[in-house]
């Protein structure tokens, strides 16, 4: 199956109509994607913090790292599935759109990059100062999942 | 007309609102600042709660956790505070009947009194629990609390655009 019919197949779906035909789905779901935003935001905010060595010094990184990756990961279950959510009421719109496929091609690098080489600096630092390449981690992994953001904003306005 | 409909009126129709309001972008660009700033303000607000709450970080004092954070939040604050009054200069007039923009004032007044009553009753003993790895249940009340009306914020502030 190709992407084109994936996102026609979504469009299409029972899903697909309820987002297109419903006045408050669209609003409600997005409003879901947005707190679970707020809080993914704060969790890369503070664990690249951490790794940059600014704040929650004498703290362990791997624990930083270890219970805040949880609230990554559940706030990032809520994004994907408000996210599809959101897709199937304009899926077209956004097969076409330049911004939607930057911000997937972005979103795919920054969880990729979040679960390894993010990861390892991490745990590589633990409670010690943070090497220069765990610093350029953090600068990495802010501007990918900063890329997400301002892409994921584009697709309404471009 | 009501003395704060005319100030909103005022607001609405001077040079800077109108600017904003026309402009192709300055109201979408402001708008996404808004945004990036409730990871700021309400992303680490969140995370401390989720603290008190006894949900993560628990090896970690509380107090050690509100210092590192407290300079984010309140730039959090700044950044929401100064983007949002430039989207309310330009919308003024409309937002002045608008009940979502009602609601998330009133939601905001209660989310200010929260932090005041918490700071001046229970936190002032923190020393006593900020190693607990759950706080006493006041500070779990106000940890709720917070949660609930910094929701509610949100989703007022994205209603405002559907009404």
């Amino acid at each position: 199956m190709s992407p084109l019919l994936w996102f026609t197949t979504l469009a299409h779906s029972g899903l697909g109509h309820l987002m297109q035909n419903s006045k408050w789905g669209f609003a409600i779901v997005e409003t879901f994607h947005l707190l679970a935003l707020a809080l993914l935001g704060g969790v890369v905010l503070i664990v690249d913090l951490r790794l940059l060595g600014i704040i929650l010094k004498r703290e362990s990184a791997r624990v930083i790292s270890r219970d805040l990756s949880r609230i990554l990961l559940g706030s990032l279950v809520v994004m994907i599935l408000s996210g599809i959510g959101l897709l199937s009421e304009e899926a077209l719109k956004c097969y076409y759109s330049p911004a939607f496929r930057w911000k997937m091609a972005l979103l795919a690098a920054a969880v990729a990059f979040y679960f390894t080489l993010h990861r390892r600096a991490l745990l590589k630092t633990d409670t010690g100062t943070p090497t220069l390449w765990s610093r350029a981690t953090a600068v990495i992994s802010l501007t990918l999942w900063l890329g997400v953001g301002v892409a994921g904003r584009a697709i309404g306005l471009l | 007309m009501p003395l704060l409909q005319h100030v909103c009126q005022i607001f609405y129709d001077s040079r800077i609102g109108t600017a904003i309001r026309e402009s192709d972008y300055a109201f979408s660009i402001i708008e996404s600042v808004h945004v990036l700033g409730i990871t700021l303000l309400f992303g680490t607000i969140a995370l401390l709660d989720l603290r008190m709450l006894g949900l993560v970080l628990r090896p970690i004092p509380i107090t050690r956790i509100a210092r590192a954070l407290f300079p984010l939040t309140w730039s959090g604050f700044a950044v929401m505070f100064a983007s949002g009054f430039l989207l309310f200069w330009a919308e003024a007039a409309k937002n002045y009947s608008n009940p979502a923009f009602r609601a998330k004032l009133i939601l905001l007044a209660l989310v200010g009194i929260n932090p005041l009553i918490f700071h001046t009753t229970i936190y002032r003993r923190v020393h006593e629990w900020e190693t607990l790895a759950i706080a006493p249940w006041r500070a779990r009340t106000a940890a709720i609390a917070s949660l609930t009306l910094w929701s509610g914020v949100i989703i007022a502030g994205r209603a405002i655009a559907y009404f």
